[in-house]
């Protein structure tokens, strides 16, 4: 099976990490692995700003960077959301859509493509540790992948998974308003943080670059020792338990 | 009480939301029962998608035809004898309700739970006629009697208040002496207005729903309010938002069910009252006279609009309840008695861009409201489409965002200037960050660092990485 | 009853037709059908008896008391429940199922009063005053633990709402499954041009608020005790 990978601004820049782990962990699946380099930010930041003709060209270049791949996996539901939503910025009808259309059929978030298209719920990924799980938003609610992940963690071996209290809260990221709307953005990421720390979990597991960033960050910030990952770096780890 | 509610500026009313710890704490559990119960609910109904696509085609219908039902609406009711008045604003709406209160010389007027007299200011009008109207929701009569605090709720108008909070107004107010128990602040509430229900000239009451096909109004509360408001008086108001309409009876099953549930998780509330008509010979109780007044006040501005599903709302504050910004700043920072989600697509809507820019930019885009919504109105979508009208049609972004985002295009679409920026990134943070991460950030970074760290960008970006690695031949060459 | 007053009606329409483009409002609009019918599907198949267990388990969510009898037995247990609430006085409708369920004379020997169709004044006052509100339910919910009062003329609004205590009189053979089956009768009424009741009351329970900090508070402005007697052979 052929994958374009499709990084985000975020894995490319900062989570240098979960970008690799997921290639090496595809590859471990028997996927092989491309990355178009013309590949850029997905423009989820000015769609959701109101900056739609903005988008619209962002999109049109990431259109015609995936479209000729078999099957395009990204590392964050947010971003992959963004590039399902394409499909609605075009005209009606428009050649454009169609094209959209297509990208949007063939482009997974990487748990969902495990789950659903490899058909493969044990990656025979292990690692020692106590880990809560954030459920990131725009991949629940929007891109609709509820299950896949919590499936490929329950079979990590030497991981004990705990439930992350009223997880299906927000981290308080929402892009621009954690910048526009910082104070409000701050109280919401200390109520997620207090529930982590509830758990007594010493790894945060995520499978969005930017909620991990804006929880990290605040963990960081209050000098707290859980460690923050991506869901990647963990299925993707195999060593000796 | 306008549309409009507390401080003007959105910044400072957000700050005095987020220092009131005892409102925060109040919110904060209330959310979290109303949320477990409405779960609840639907669950124990089964199929609840069904219900929410059935609820979702019967708001798109009726309000795709709203001329219709609303002819249809109107003669039923006065063939039935009632008086229908149509106002296209608040303030001819108004000049009715007075014009009625006057003829009956109404002096005291008993109203159960209305928010489209809040958005009109209905009381305050027929205040100014020297009437005496009294709020009968137990919710709405505390903040009444606390020197008319406005509602932070739609369903729940006192949400924000803790049972000392009350007890200490009743006290204040009305020498209540009892203690913050519930059950007592809600007793000596009863007896209170026991007195006015039946002394009343005049009812007031809102409207859940109205039912075109036979003329009816359904009301649906939990206390007996609505009941008593329209069983005790001579002559009875009703005022409605000119969307709350359902074609028939099958129809007003499916909304009431709904709203029951994704309101406050009961699979019917206590009492669904639906009135049709004044009463008719031989029947003792109910009203003589029957007005409607049907409000348009803002909304057909949205028929038409890519926001028209707005006016599917049936107002059980479900995406309220589950808002977590909602739950931190509280329903006064909205500035309107529309608060929390459908509140910040709704009052720019029904007033303007310049009363309320900020409410559009008020959320994470999280997309719990649009998850809870009975009806399915993609709430956070429409937040989406505010925000692209004050930027496209409003151009009201500011020019250091438009300039940001013009930037971002160029380099977003340049794969060269892309690779470019994304390599310079970790020098340019450089002076700023400290083993790796940046606590101070510049520009707008600054409000972000206010609370957290940011990471500085790698040196090595995932792209020279997976080039490095198939240059090197390990896999894929 | 003369034809009511229709003010403003024309161009609050019309403009509303301008924006969506909508027809005459005169025309019929056809109802669509609709691609789901979730409301069948609630409690399909149950038998009356499955449906009174529905209704017991659905008493207890709803803070009301229930109790099953059969005619022979109803007056003892209207007893049973005036003695539980500590009650002497009941006001009731003007209902001709009262005596045609031989209950009548029985309510005659207390502190009853029979609510007075032309007498509104005298009616409601004694009603505010009674301790027990007394009315048959015309069609009874399961699911929801609803009696549904098409209050007929004699009825009253007040009877079920003023004491502080309601006692419902539930024929069982007046259960339906949900409230889908008594909307449906009151639109099948419509459609055959027939009148309805001017005021219909669904009525789950006693009064009850939450505005206090979400904690419930049973008993506000109408009944603060409820309690549903099912009759097996009415």
């Amino acid at each position: 099976m052929k994958i374009s990978f499709f990084v985000t601004c975020l894995g490319d820049m900062f989570y240098v990490n979960a970008g690799k782990a997921a290639v090496e962990l595809l590859e471990h699946l028997g996927c092989e692995v491309d990355f178009p380099k013309a590949q850029t930010c997905c423009g989820q930041p000015a769609y959701n700003s109101g900056y739609h003709k903005e988008t619209l060209e962002v999109a049109k270049h990431l259109v015609e960077t995936f479209e000729d791949a078999e099957y395009v996996v990204g590392i964050s539901g947010s971003c992959v959301y963004m590039i399902h939503e394409y499909v609605h910025l075009f005209e009606e009808g428009s050649e454009w859509q169609k094209r959209a259309s297509k990208l949007k059929d063939k482009t997974y978030e990487l748990t969902q493509f495990i789950v659903d298209v490899l058909d493969v719920e044990d990656v025979g990924a292990s690692y020692e540790g106590v880990a809560t799980y954030h459920t990131s938003c725009h991949m629940t609610r929007l891109l609709g992948v509820t299950e896949a992940p919590f499936r490929l963690l329950e079979n990590v071996k030497g991981l004990q998974m705990i439930d992350l209290p009223n997880r299906h809260d927000c981290c308080g990221f929402g892009g621009t308003f954690s910048v526009k709307m910082s104070d409000i953005s701050e109280q919401m990421v200390d109520e997620k943080v207090e529930h982590i720390e509830e758990t007594k979990a010493n790894l945060l597991l995520g499978a969005d670059g930017s909620c991990l960033m804006n929880i990290g960050g605040r963990l960081s910030r209050n000098g707290s020792s859980v460690e923050v990952k991506h869901i990647a770096e963990i299925l993707n780890s195999r060593g000796d338990l | 009480m306008p549309m409009h509610i507390g401080e003007k500026d959105f910044k400072k009313r957000v700050t005095k939301g987020l220092e009131d710890d005892f409102m925060r704490g109040a919110v904060r559990s209330a959310q979290g029962r109303l949320q477990d119960k409405r779960a609840t609910a639907a669950d124990e109904l089964g199929d609840w998608e069904d219900w929410r696509t059935l609820g979702s085609e019967i708001r798109s219908h009726t309000i795709e035809h709203l001329d219709y039902y609303l002819h249809q609406l109107s003669e039923k009711v006065a063939e039935l004898g009632g008086h229908v008045f149509f106002a296209e604003t608040g303030e001819e709406a108004n000049e009715y309700i007075q014009k009625v209160a006057t003829e009956k010389e109404a002096k005291k007027i008993a109203k159960s739970k209305s928010m489209v007299t809040e958005e009109i200011s209905m009381n305050e009008a027929l205040e100014a006629i020297g009437c005496e109207v009294i709020e009968t929701d137990l919710g709405e009569y505390i903040l009444q009697i606390d020197d008319h605090d406005p509602p932070s709720h739609i369903v729940a108008p006192a949400l924000h208040k803790n049972k000392e909070q009350i007890r200490d107004v009743f006290h204040e107010k009305l020498d209540y002496l009892k203690s913050e128990k519930p059950e007592e602040l809600a007793l000596f509430a009863r007896e209170k207005l026991r007195e006015e229900f039946l002394s009343a000239d005049l009812g007031i009451t809102g409207c859940n729903f109205a039912v075109a096909e036979s003329g009816s109004f359904a009301l649906v509360t939990n206390e007996g309010n609505a009941r008593m408001v329209s069983a005790l008086p001579k002559t009875q108001i009703t005022v409605m938002g000119m969307e709350r309409i359902v074609p028939g009876w099958e129809e007003l099953d499916i909304v009431v069910s709904l709203l029951t549930r994704a309101a406050v998780g009961q699979k019917l509330t206590s009492y669904i009252t639906a009135l049709t008509g004044p009463k008719q010979l031989e029947e003792a109780d109910g009203p003589e006279e029957f007005h409607l007044v049907i409000v348009d006040n803002g909304r057909s501005k949205i028929l038409g609009t890519e926001f028209q599903e707005a006016l599917h709302c049936i107002r059980c504050a479900a995406c309220i309840n589950v808002c977590p910004v909602y739950r931190h700043v509280g329903g006064h920072a909205y500035g309107s008695i529309y608060p929390g989600p459908i509140g910040a697509v709704l009052s720019p809507l029904l007033s303007d861009y310049d009363e309320y820019k900020e409410l559009p930019y008020a959320s994470s885009l999280c997309g719990a409201c649009t998850e809870v919504c009975p009806v399915k109105i993609p709430l956070h979508e429409q937040l989406i489409m505010h925000r692209r009208k004050i930027v496209e049609d409003e151009k009201k972004s500011t020019l250091s965002e438009r300039v940001v985002m013009r930037g971002f295009e160029q380099l977003v679409n340049s794969a060269n200037l892309y690779r470019t920026a994304t390599k310079m990134a970790p020098f340019l943070t450089t002076p700023f960050a400290k083993n790796q991460l940046i606590t101070k950030g510049p520009g707008p970074l600054k409000h972000w660092t206010h609370a957290r760290d940011f990471p500085q960008p790698a040196n090595e970006r995932f792209r020279d990485w997976f080039e490095n690695r198939q240059k090197r031949g390990e896999k894929n060459a | 009853m003369p034809k009511g007053n229709i003010i403003n009606r024309d161009s609050f329409l019309t403009n509303i037709r301008e924006k969506i483009g909508g027809i005459a409002a005169d025309k019929p609009v056809e109802k669509p059908s609709w691609s789901v019918k979730p409301q069948k599907k609630v409690l399909e198949g149950y038998d009356q008896d499955q449906l009174i267990s529905v209704l017991r388990e659905q008493c207890k969510e709803i803070h009301t008391d229930f109790y099953q009898t059969t005619l022979a037995e109803l007056t003892g247990t209207i007893t049973e429940v005036m003695e539980e609430y500590e009650s002497e006085s009941i006001v009731y409708s003007d209902d001709p199922r009262f005596d045609n369920a031989n209950i009548e004379e029985y309510l005659q020997g207390l502190n009853a009063f029979k609510w007075d169709r032309n007498d509104r004044e005298n009616s409601i006052k004694v009603a505010e005053r009674a301790e027990v509100g007394i009315t048959f339910s015309d069609i009874t919910l399961a699911e929801s633990g609803t009696v549904v009062l098409l209050n007929d003329k004699g009825q009253g609004r007040s009877v079920s709402l003023l004491p502080a205590n309601y006692i419902a009189i539930i024929p069982k053979t007046s259960i339906v499954k949900r409230m889908t089956q008594a909307t449906d009768y009151i639109h099948a009424k419509v459609e055959k041009g027939e009148d309805i009741a001017s005021c219909i009351n669904f009525i789950t329970g006693p009064s009850n608020s939450a505005d206090i900090e979400m904690n419930l508070v049973v008993g506000v402005h109408g009944p603060i005790r409820a309690a549903y007697i099912v009759v097996d052979d009415l």
